[in-house]
């Protein structure tokens, strides 16, 4: 019943000479939550940014081999990356509101995609938007305060709300709590689990604890090569490969 | 010319007892560590004691000779005859120094010529006395110096108190700049505000220095057409020009071009900046101008005028671009860039996400940016001066010639002028306006910027 | 939900309203800085048009005269040399202490924020500011000599020491404290650290902005009009206290001429004064390439 979202085949990621990712290919599938883990350095946001064309805004970026979006090829020339973006969102390391209103940062995405037709509409996006990302009881009284004003946690969980406001069919995560306190870490991983039912969701996390708990499936990079990818269950308990096994035991990393 | 020859002698003195003191020192010298400073730290102190205050007292003498010199020539017989007012007085004695240091420069007044023949003689006289002061200074400065050459002597920590001191001397020009333009405008316009009242000034809109005097004094005294020329020119048409060439060009430069492109034109861009304003002025009177009074005739006016506000203020605008596209490049690149990949991971295109998020939240410092190239533009002066022109009125019609405060306070200081009457008084106090008003500006742009920068750091 | 939603014709006519929108915004950036730069070409092409037939002999060794074929730029040039001497003479050793001073030594205080303010602000002064002080200052009150480059010079000088100030404290800024570190560590004092090695080492970008400062006095015309450098000058200033014109000045007084044969000879000074900015200019950049040390 799960079916696969993203297929990657033979991916080469290039910054200028250097080459960041090797040769990777990897299912990710809709409906679950699918962890990058990895020594720092190892390529996982790499690899994550190529997923929705963000590494075009890298100006010697190149990317080679077939990504795909429900078999869509997303580095065709008939592909906009503008629309791809829409369909996979994005949430980044650091909280990034823009320095507007909570209600302007969520808006933004319909407003831009022309998703909504009235005001009305917009309230409810944002109302949604803000109840799912589990912030509505916190700011309902006050969406035109700046969102820049809110806590790191609740700042990115406006950042995901805003994501989820384009409805969006994949999420991308770049180590979302690398920035923030155990209390606020706890509550984005809730609210990534209860997310997955309706969202494909890549997190690249530097925490394996982390990955251990809120993910099905986990991929392991190292040196930009995925060594090992399979249920998290397995690749936490039952290693195939011993580098895998060495940086879950905690041998390096 | 005495006084030079001994400022020569000091310097050689001030070198004879460098090497006579370090020579002494080395001759202390017994070994490791027997001597507190080098050899040639006690021939700087030497020579600081034989310069510094040899120095001081030539330009105590150099400051005081001019009225002793005035005093003897006022005293000697051919000054017998010497008018009796102040102002004709201190004429006819420059004209006489002019005389006496070159014997073949043309006289006005005869009397001056009678007069350079003691003039000479005293300038000699007190130039001589003068320089015999600063040689004896310099002497017992060495003297004293040379006594200080010891074993234990803290040659070193003394001449770096020294140099302390010139460093800090040095950092005080700035204050004292700033202290000069304050005081000299302040006292000038005060001058003048004694004849005219500051409120007519403010708030008059009749200019017309030239027939001022008399009761109504204060009527030919109102600043408000030059001050609304100065807006129209400097402030908006300027910046209608500059505002979206410079921020639309820096947009295009972080936004959009590849860094080759960009390494190529920002230097081209800034070459705007580096060209003298008086080409602009010449470009945009020979050029520019006659454009927009035939374009203005084209569209039906009667008689356009050559000079025109519209002229003179779309050169300055153009002038002003490099200046606005920096300060914008710099506040674009001042917002993080993870504001920029939040909006393009949701899907915004490159133009969307400049719009929606970069520009506004790169707002207060282009804010800055354009206050302080207002202030620019309003105390630019060639421009206006050659293509501006000089009639005061209040019109709202950019082909119209129109003056501003620059361009006034230049018309009023060249050219045949008195001093300390109220027509030359009153460039003090436009000078005063322009300056409090720039100094505003600058202040707000750059208490703005801080406060804009520490936002995202 | 999938891409259906996004190839709906609706979405896709939005989509491609919007990579159109995009596509304008940039062509707009595009043409604002063509547009810019084809004012600046507009200019120089004007004025090598007028001006290169009237660059000969006669006209770069001659000086001011009332005949547009025998009127010349070497007086008024010369002037420009004996005023930018002044200025440099007065502006870059008051500037450099000034800078090494504020960077190295100044403690945290009231008044050095005042010296900080007040460099600042000298540095946004209109020009003819700066003319009004030295027409109240070195002419009423010293009494030196009127339209002299003595006068002239201190003016610039005042005006140009800002910008040394703060290019040097930039550039004094750029020196890792790793290598006073080094020489304090070795015994060496304070000002011997500052003087044998920060210095030296700035030196480069503290002669850049000089150099960038004297550019801009050199260019300078409106301070210079309120000392009364406006002189009609036959022959050539001697000394610096002789009244003379500068090469700006003298662009200004031809542009007034009514004499229309005075027009090449505006333009051709014009040439003359660029060639002077862009050589000190390109001087500028080469020794910034050349010595510039990136830490």
């Amino acid at each position: 019943m799960t079916e696969t979202k993203i297929t990657a085949r033979n991916v080469d990621v290039f910054y200028g000479q250097k080459q960041a990712i090797d040769n990777v290919s990897i299912d990710i599938d809709d409906g679950m939550v699918t962890a990058f883990i990895g020594p720092s350095g190892c390529g996982k946001s790499t690899f994550l940014r190529s997923l929705n064309r963000m590494n075009d805004t890298i100006a010697d970026a190149r990317v080679t081999g077939e990504i795909r979006l429900d078999g869509e090829d997303v580095y065709a020339a008939s592909m906009d990356p503008v629309a791809l973006r829409a369909r996979v969102g994005m949430v980044f390391q650091k909280p990034n509101p823009f320095p507007k209103s909570i209600f302007e940062n969520i808006a933004y995405g319909p407003r831009i995609h022309g998703l909504v037709q009235n005001k009305t509409d917009l309230d409810e996006v944002v109302e949604k938007s803000l109840v799912k990302a589990g912030l509505w009881e916190e700011v309902k009284d006050r969406l035109h305060d700046a969102g820049t004003a809110l806590s790191g946690g609740q700042q990115q969980r406006l950042c995901i709300a805003r994501a989820i406001a384009v409805s969006p069919e994949v999420i991308l995560m770049d180590e979302p709590c690398s920035a923030l306190d155990p209390i606020a870490t706890a509550r984005i991983e809730e609210l990534i689990d209860e997310l997955k039912d309706n969202f494909a969701i890549v997190i690249v996390t530097h925490s394996m604890q982390q990955a251990a708990r809120v993910s099905q499936r986990t991929a392991f990079f190292h040196l930009g090569n995925l060594v090992e990818y399979g249920e998290t269950s397995q690749v936490f308990t039952a290693p195939r490969n011993e580098k895998t096994k060495d940086y879950i035991t905690g041998r390096y990393g | 010319m005495i006084l030079t020859g001994v400022l020569l002698a000091v310097v050689g003195l001030g070198l004879v007892g460098w090497f006579a003191a370090r020579g002494r020192a080395r001759l202390l010298y017994t070994g490791r560590g027997s001597m507190h400073s080098m050899p040639s730290y006690h021939g700087w102190h030497m020579a600081l004691w034989i310069i510094v205050p040899a120095l001081l007292a030539w330009m105590a003498w150099s400051f005081m000779m001019p009225g002793l010199v005035d005093g003897a020539v006022l005293a000697s017989p051919a000054a017998a005859q010497f008018p009796p007012d102040a102002m004709s007085r201190a004429a006819i004695l420059s004209e006489a120094r002019t005389v006496a240091s070159n014997p073949n420069a043309a006289v006005f007044n005869p009397l001056s010529a009678t007069l350079a023949e003691p003039m000479r003689a005293a300038q000699q006289r007190f130039g001589l006395i003068g320089g015999l002061i600063v040689l004896i200074v310099a002497l017992a400065g060495g003297g004293y110096g040379l006594t200080r050459v010891r074993a234990g002597f803290p040659a070193r920590t003394q001449v770096e108190r020294a140099v302390l001191g010139v460093l800090l001397l040095a950092s005080l020009m700035a204050i004292l700049t700033t202290f000069g333009i304050v005081a000299s405008l302040l006292f000038e316009a005060g001058l003048f505000f004694k004849d005219v009242s500051p409120i007519a000034f403010l708030t008059g809109t009749h200019w017309a220095p030239g027939n001022a005097g008399g009761e109504n004094i204060s009527d030919n005294f109102g600043a408000v057409p030059l001050f609304w020329g100065t807006i129209y020119i400097g402030a908006i048409i300027a910046m209608l020009v500059a505002i979206p060439l410079g921020l639309m060009s820096a947009i295009y430069l972080t936004q959009y071009a590849s860094s080759k492109v960009r390494k190529l034109l920002k230097p081209m861009l800034e070459i705007l900046a580096g060209i003298p304003t008086v080409v602009y002025g010449y470009f945009a009177a020979l050029s520019v101008a006659p454009m927009m009074r035939d374009f203005a005739a084209s569209i039906g006016m009667a008689n356009p005028s050559t000079e025109s506000a519209l002229a003179a203020g779309m050169v300055m605008g153009v002038m002003i671009i490099p200046f606005v596209s920096s300060m914008a490049d710099d506040s674009l690149a001042a917002v993080p860039r993870a504001m920029s990949d939040g909006s393009l991971a949701l899907g915004a295109t490159r133009s969307e996400t400049i719009k929606r998020v970069l520009l506004p939240a790169a707002l207060p410092g282009i804010v800055a940016g354009v206050m302080l190239a207002i202030s620019r533009a309003i105390g630019e002066t060639m421009i206006v001066v050659m293509a501006a022109g000089a009639a005061a009125r209040l019109s709202l019609n950019p082909f119209d010639s129109m003056t501003t405060v620059t361009y006034q306070i230049v018309q009023l200081l060249t050219g045949d002028q008195e001093f300390n009457s109220p027509k030359t008084l009153s460039a003090f106090a436009l000078g005063l306006v322009l300056f409090i008003v720039t100094l505003i500006l600058n202040i707000i742009a750059l208490r703005v910027v801080k406060r804009f920068r520490e936002a995202y750091e | 939900m999938s891409n259906a939603v996004w190839q709906t014709p609706e979405a896709v006519r939005r989509l491609a309203k919007r990579h159109a929108a995009e596509r304008r915004f940039r062509l707009l950036g595009l043409s604002a800085i063509v547009l810019s730069l084809a004012f600046l070409a507009l200019l120089l092409v004007i004025m090598l048009e007028n001006g290169l037939g009237g660059l000969d002999w006669q006209f770069l060794t001659g000086s001011d005269s009332t005949n547009a074929d025998l009127a010349g730029v070497w007086g008024a040039a010369k002037g420009s040399l004996l005023t930018m001497l002044v200025t440099l003479v007065l502006s870059f050793p008051m500037g450099v202490l000034s800078a090494v001073y504020l960077e190295e030594f100044a403690p945290r205080a009231r008044w050095i924020e005042w010296i900080e303010v007040s460099i600042n602000n000298l540095a946004a002064v209109p020009s003819i500011i700066f003319g009004l002080l030295g027409l109240a200052v070195f002419i009423n009150t010293l009494g030196m000599p009127r339209s002299s480059p003595l006068v002239g010079g201190l003016t610039l000088a005042l005006m140009t020491m800002p910008v040394i100030v703060i290019s040097g404290r930039n550039a004094i800024k750029a020196v890792p404290p790793s290598i006073r570190d080094a020489a304090l560590a070795v015994g060496a004092s304070k000002v011997q650290t500052v003087f044998h090695h920060v210095v030296p080492l700035a030196l480069p970008g503290i002669l850049t902005g000089t150099i960038i400062g004297m550019a801009r006095a050199l260019g300078e015309t409106a301070p210079l009009l309120m000392i009364g450098m406006r002189a009609f000058v036959v022959t050539p200033p001697g000394g610096i206290t002789d009244p003379s014109s500068v090469l700006p000045m003298q662009i200004f007084l031809w542009s007034d001429e009514i004499d229309k044969a005075f027009v090449q000879n505006t333009s051709a000074a014009i040439i003359v004064l660029l060639v002077f900015l862009l050589a000190m200019n390109g001087l500028a950049i080469y020794l910034r390439n050349k010595f510039e040390v990136r830490w």
